[in-house]
This record gives C-alpha cells, structure tokens and sequence, in this order.
C-alpha cells in the first residue's frame, strides 16, 4: 500500500471517529457549545504528515500528483455542492430576505464540518483513483 | 462511426525479465517513480507521461516505441 493510500485509509478512519464521537457527545450531553470540541480529534489528520516517514521516505511522483491533485478537485467539489445546497435550503425554508442568528459555536461547527467533508471526500477519491486506476 | 477507445500498451514485464529480472522496485528507483506507479503501469492502470515514458525507456536502453504501443483512435 502506498503512502498516499495509507493516508487515505488514516483519514477515513479519523472521520469515522469524529463522526461516532459527535454522536455520542450529542446523545449524551445534548447539542451545545461542548459539542464542537470533538473536533479536535481533527487534528489527527496532521498525523501522518507530521511524521518523520512523510518527511524521509515518502515520495511523491507524476501520478501520485495527478492523483492528489483530482481528490483535492472532488474535495473541493463537494464543498462547492454542499455550500449551494445549504444557501439553497435556507433560501426555501426562510426565504431571501430572512436574517439568520447563528450562535458562534454553530458557525465554528458548521466550519470544521465542511473540513470533515473536504478531507472526506479528498481521502475517499484517492483510495478509489488508486485502486480502480487513474489514466491522465 | 465512432472510432475505437484508444488504448496505450506496454511491454514493461517482458522488458524486465530480459534485462536480468529487474525487480520493479529497481525499474522505479531508475525511473524516479514508486514502484506502486510501475505495478500500475504493468496492469494497464495508467498511462505515463511523455517524460517518464522516455526515461523507462531509456532504463531498458530501447526506443519508447519498443516498449509502449499506441492502438486505435486514428488522428483525424
């Protein structure tokens, strides 16, 4: 397995974890302020980078890059689709004019959700690009 | 009517058995590449660059055309 899709699995599992811890905190403390604090767990992302393997040993080559480079597309892609889809509901269920109070917290969460997303997404295409092939 | 999908193949396994095994950790170390981009090019999974085409061709010391092959799609 090569180190791109060793960072890929990594990635899902960590938004795996977010996912479940999110869960759990809502279940048992309720939706609030703490909640964003799972988010933390983000951090661990920047793990493998960070690591001396990524620094020493990884290499990166023409369709590693091509490869990177599409998932990071789709990433964004998918930021793209769910920040229309958002304005959009909000337009159907408040319409136009309407003026949104969004606690800070919330908007802090939204934030960190559209990077759970954006890495997601990006981690998810390159397992997929890998495994299925990738022709330039 | 539509002309075939193109296809780009290669003889890069062959190559390596005629050139004393050469391991593909080897071929991409001499390439610049990972050798999970070799495996990938082996199983037809990806089409290389002009650039490391010719510097795999160069590993096997044969002319780019020995060692990739272009068929179908006929240039209009």
């Amino acid at each position: 397995m090569s180190d791109s899709e060793k960072w890929g699995w990594w990635t899902l599992g960590v938004v795996a974890l977010i996912v479940a811890a999110y869960g759990a905190f809502v279940a048992f403390l309720g939706h609030g302020p703490a909640t964003p604090s799972v988010f933390a767990l983000l951090a661990l992302t920047a793990l493998p980078a960070s690591s001396r393997r990524y620094f020493t040993g990884r290499r990166f080559d023409e369709r590693e890059h091509q490869i990177a480079s599409k998932a990071k597309q789709a990433g964004f892609g998918a930021l793209w689709l769910a920040f229309v889809g958002l304005i959009m509901a909000i337009y159907f269920i408040k319409g136009w004019d309407a003026t949104l109070t969004v606690p800070v917290w919330e908007f802090m969460e939204t934030l960190w959700w559209a990077v759970t997303l954006l890495l997601a997404v990006e981690a998810l295409t390159t397992i997929v690009l890998y495994r299925g092939g990738y022709h330039a | 009517m539509p002309s075939p999908e193109p296809e780009i193949t290669n003889h890069i396994r062959r190559l390596r058995f005629e050139h004393g095994e050469m391991t593909q950790e080897n071929l991409a170390e001499q390439a610049g590449v990972t050798r999970h981009t070799i495996m990938a090019l082996e199983a037809g999974k990806y089409f290389p660059s002009l650039l490391l085409a010719f510097r795999i061709a160069r590993v096997f010391g044969a002319p780019v055309e020995q060692v990739f092959e272009y068929h179908g799609g006929e240039a209009k």
